[in-house]
Parts: structure tokens; sequence; C-alpha cells
């Protein structure tokens, strides 16, 4: 047996059929989080969404819907304070965005529990890749629990961006710029490995793929339907299930090749399926020719 | 705005006030009010606020964050290079400031770009080794060293760098310039704005912003000779105003036209709770500082 840490060991993930963005999501959400056996009481949450950037012609960003569920459904959990909190990508002004996505006007007082995490106040932190200081905001540092809220797509440089990907939002545009070409500089991969290595054991992932994104994504592509919530406490385990469900081998995704077995179970025997079993939900998102190896066999 | 005092209920007068009442006991600004001073927000507040006390607080402080290589830190327990450097060399010359801060901030400003143009990556894209969007040959600005270029940390370097060229000679900030100003023209977007950067990603084209279109055209200031160019970058510049939730690119693409001589549309509505956007709203007032903004490069046309 391989000595690498989590080598063994198993980790659990809930699937659950999710039609579409009805208000039949909070009891699938909740449904997911209580096979994830997930203890939120008295603890800071953090919802990480991914609203990178607005096109009305694709599917971008995880939906509003989800986002204010599972506001109403950590609260209801019994979280001590549950802010909602994202850096975006490529656009300088945040709450823009955020009114394009309708999240302000659609997720009740927003403007109070959100936070631009492009420009919070921050602290170093050190040895993130290898630096000597990296800074991160004070929120992230803060929180209890990460929730990444991120959407099922497929990406033209990493292949497949999930819940780990989604991390690329917690670093500081106000330090970093936009795009956090930093990360591009420290290796697409490696910063997605860093960022779970650094916040994956406080984290939740809530992966939405009710409706994804295939083909040129994470800007570009096309909406596809996958029908599903992928949910739980390992990042890796929970972005590997998504990559089945998409037709991705997730053991020729780099950065979860890297991730296997140091931060997250991939080995698909050693994922625990609760809820839906994935055999019968698989469907193959459309990859750019430059991904076309990535197609699970 | 020394000796004039908008009317506070008026869009400038309404977004000096918030100004002036959410500066905090160190002289910044914070993103938001309450939290800790940043370089940014900072930055725009005392431009707005030019003259008034409440700026020369706000230098004071920002004079206190140059490094000792010239550039400016973005906060004070940041300890990294920014892109902010300059905003602050813009600030230093309004306030008529041409002494060894400025002089220090311009050299380091001068030798500062994109690791994309280092020459071993221009010699790559030469011999076909790599494909780019763009000529990497052409140099820009990065947000903070060790990264690539992009088109709002290289605006605010043209504008500072062409208001410094009034007084500070040199055959490399004019190159800088000339370069910078043909990078922006490389990287428009075939809409014909400006994103963040990269006029295409993998081959397939990426649309422009209207933030960023604003910024570039803020950048091209003096290009008479891209004037039938520019001219469909206003179209559009126009299109985007209508459309645009965003009030810091509403705010963008009004001072751009504002220092064009384009006629802009009056700004409504009521401040942001962001302050970064106040400043800049109250620069692009009709009545604001947004000619602070104004750089035509001593040299003529490029």
């Amino acid at each position: 047996m391989s000595n690498l840490p989590l080598a063994g060991q198993t980790s659990a993930v809930a699937v659950v059929k999710a039609a579409s963005y009805s208000k039949d999501l909070a009891d699938a959400m909740m449904r997911g989080i209580l096979e994830c056996e997930l203890d939120v009481a008295g603890k800071t949450v953090l919802l990480k969404p991914n609203f990178v950037e607005f096109d009305p012609n694709t599917c971008i960003n995880t939906d509003v819907a989800v986002v204010a569920t599972a506001l109403e459904v950590f609260r209801s959990l019994g979280a001590a304070d549950v802010k909602i909190g994202e850096g975006p990508g490529h656009r300088r002004d945040t709450l823009a965005i955020a009114e394009l996505t309708r999240y302000r006007s659609e997720i009740p007082n927003f403007d109070d529990v959100f936070v631009d995490l492009n420009r919070d106040d921050v602290t170093a932190v050190n040895g993130f890749a290898g630096r000597d200081q990296f800074y991160f905001p004070n929120t992230v540092l803060g929180a209890d629990l990460i929730v990444s809220l991120a959407k099922m797509k497929t990406h033209h440089w990493a292949g497949a961006t999930l819940s780990m990907k989604n991390y690329f939002g917690l670093v500081p545009g106000s330090i970093y710029g936009w795009p956090k070409n930093e990360l591009h500089y420290i290796g697409i991969d490696t910063a997605i490995v860093e960022l779970t290595k650094a916040f994956g054991s406080k984290s939740f992932a809530m992966v939405d793929g009710i409706v994804g994104m295939e083909g040129n994504g994470p800007i570009q592509g096309t909406r596809k339907q996958a029908g599903v919530l992928v949910m739980g406490s390992d990042l890796a385990a929970v972005d590997a299930t998504c990559c089945r469900i998409m037709g991705i081998d997730p053991a020729r995704v780099g950065y979860l090749q890297r991730a296997a077995d140091i931060l997250g179970v991939t080995e698909e025997s050693r994922i625990e399926q609760r809820g839906e079993a994935i055999a019968g939900l698989r469907t193959n998102f459309e990859l750019i020719k430059e991904f076309s190896q990535l197609r699970l066999a | 705005m020394a000796g004039l005092i908008p009317d506070p209920k008026s869009y400038l007068g309404a977004r000096l006030a918030v100004l002036r009442r959410t500066q905090n006991s160190d002289g910044g600004w914070g993103y938001f009010a309450g939290k800790s001073s940043w370089l940014e927000p900072t930055a725009y507040a005392a431009l707005a606020l030019a003259g008034e006390p409440a700026a020369d607080r706000a230098w004071k402080l920002l004079s206190s964050w140059q490094l000792p290589d010239g550039s400016w830190k973005p906060a004070a327990e940041v300890q990294v290079s920014s892109w902010g450097t300059s905003l602050c060399a813009t600030i230093a010359m309004v306030r008529n400031e041409w002494g060894q801060p400025l002089q220090s901030g311009v050299k380091w400003m001068v030798g500062s770009c994109g690791v994309e143009s280092n020459w071993l990556n221009v010699a790559a894209a030469r011999l076909r080794l790599v494909k780019q969007e763009r000529d990497i040959s052409l140099k820009c600005w990065p947000w903070k060293p060790g990264n690539s270029g992009w088109v709002e940390p290289t605006v605010h370097a043209l504008v500072a760098l062409k208001q410094a060229s009034a007084k500070i000679s040199s055959s490399e900030l004019r190159s800088r310039v000339q370069m910078g100003e043909a990078q922006l023209m490389d990287v428009r977007s075939r809409d014909g704005g400006w994103n963040y950067g990269s006029p295409a990603a993998l081959g397939v084209d990426l649309p422009s912003y209207p933030e960023t279109t604003g910024l570039a055209l803020v950048a091209l200031q003096g290009r008479d000779d891209l004037s039938n160019d520019l001219g469909k970058a206003f179209d559009l510049a126009r299109r985007q105003m209508g459309e645009t939730p965003s009030p810091m690119a509403r705010a963008w693409l009004t001072i751009a036209m504002r220092l064009h001589g384009v006629k802009a549309e009056e700004l409504k509505g009521d401040p942001q709770t962001d302050l970064m956007i106040t400043g800049i709203e109250a620069l692009a007032a009709p009545e604001g500082n947004y000619h602070v903004m104004q750089a035509v490069h001593a040299g003529g046309t490029a």
C-alpha cells in the first residue's frame, strides 16, 4: 500500500438529483448535507459561489437559487453566522456582477451578508505555494467552514472547474490583480492544490450541476444539464465524482492526480457514494480538442 | 475643489460628503467604510478632494507607504510593490511635488513591465514556439511585479508617465509611453473596446468590458492620429453607458468622454457603499476633478 497520508481511506460524497432550480432545492440540499453528516451548529460559515464573470447567453455562475437556498439551509442548521463571499477574477465592480447574476435582487439583504473577497482586509500567511508571504482575506481566514458552491464546468486550461478550482476566488485582487495572474505563474494545477491544502480541511463542497457548462468553459462554453447537486467534505472526492458524472476521467485531470491520497480520495472504489448512484447520471460534457484525452472510458 | 463647495445634494456634493465622513483616522480610506486604509480608495478620494485638508492627510499617509525601490505598497501591512504607484505619482504631480519621491516612483514605473515581455518569451514568440494572442514585444504594466501586463495598470502608468513627461525628459520614458499606447491598441477587442487585457483566449474572441474601455480611452488622450479609430470605441462606450449596471464603469466612461471632449450623459444616483467607486464617481462629475487624469505626452503624438 502507498504511504501517502490518505492511502486506504474512504470519503463520503452525496449525489442528489435536482431537475431544476425549483423550490424543492432546499430539500435536496438538506438531504445531501445530512448524508455527509456535516456539523454546522455554532460555526461561522462562508458560502463561496462562482461569479467570476457574467454572460447572459450562457451559465458561468453558480445559480442564484443555489446560493439563496444554501444561505437559508445553513442558517437553519444552526450556523452562528453565514456570509457569502467571492472575489471575481475578471471584473472590478463586484456588486455590478452580483446585480447581473441576480444575486443582489433575489438574495434578501444581499449587501449585508456579502463580502467582496477581492477587497477585504487581509493577513499574510507563510508557506503558500512556497511563498514567504501570501495574503488572504480575513473573512476567509476567520471562517470556521467554507462552502465551495461551485459550478460544474469544463475549463480550457484545467480540464474541469469544480469545488477546488472555485477557490481561485479566495485570492484578493487588491494585491494580485484581475485576473489573478499570480496563480497562473504559480501554475494552475499547483495553485488549485495549494488552495485546497490551505483551506480544504475546513471546507464543504456543494457543486451546482443542475445546469453546468460544457465545451469552452469556464466562460465561453454552453449550457449542459446534469440535474445534480454533488456534496461532501472531501473536495477532491467531490470533484472526482463530478468528473465521472461529466464523462471525464479524474485520473487524467492534473490537479486531481496531484491531490489524490494527499488531500483527498479520488479513486471510485474508495468513495462512499451516498444518495444517487452515479452510474445512471453520467452525461458526457463536450470537451475542447485540447482535452479530448480526458474522456472517461 | 478648493474654494468651491458643491451643493451637498448634488451628484458631486453627495459623494464628497460621503468621502469626508468616511476618512479613517490614519488619513486613508478603506474600500468600504470602517475597513482598513488601502492605497486605491485613498488615492481616488485624495484626487477627488484635492486642495482640501482631507487630501493632505491622505497624502501624508500614502507618502509613508513608499518603498525604498520607489514603488508604493497597496496597504500598510502588505509588503508588495503595487501598480498603485502610478496613482501616487499622479497625486504628487497634482500637488506639484516633483521631488525625489516622484522621481523614484517614475523611475520604478519606467523599469516595470509584464514578465511576458522578457527576452526569452519574446524570442519564443518570434520563433513561433509559443502561440500568443497579442504582441508581447510591446511592454505594458502588471498589477504587481512578476506578473503579466494588463489594461488597467497600463492605463494608470500611461497617465502618470505622460503627466511626468511635462517636466521629466527621458528617452526611456518616452519610449515606454509610445510602446504602452501601441500595446493598448494591440490588445483591443474586436468589438472596438477593451477587456482586462486579452482580445482572445485559445483563438476565441473575448468581448470588451465598459470599465476597461473607459480606462483605455483615458490613457489614449492626445492621440489625434487615432481619432477615427477611437470613434468606434466611443460608439461602443455610449452603448455600454446605457447597458452597464456598474457605476464604476459609467464613471470611467464619463471621465474618458470628458477628457476627449465627447459629450457625456449626466450621471445620476445615490453614492455607493463602495468608497473606491464613490471616489471615481466624484472625479467623473461635470464639476469634479476629472482633469487630474488629463495626460498628453509632452513629446506630442507618438
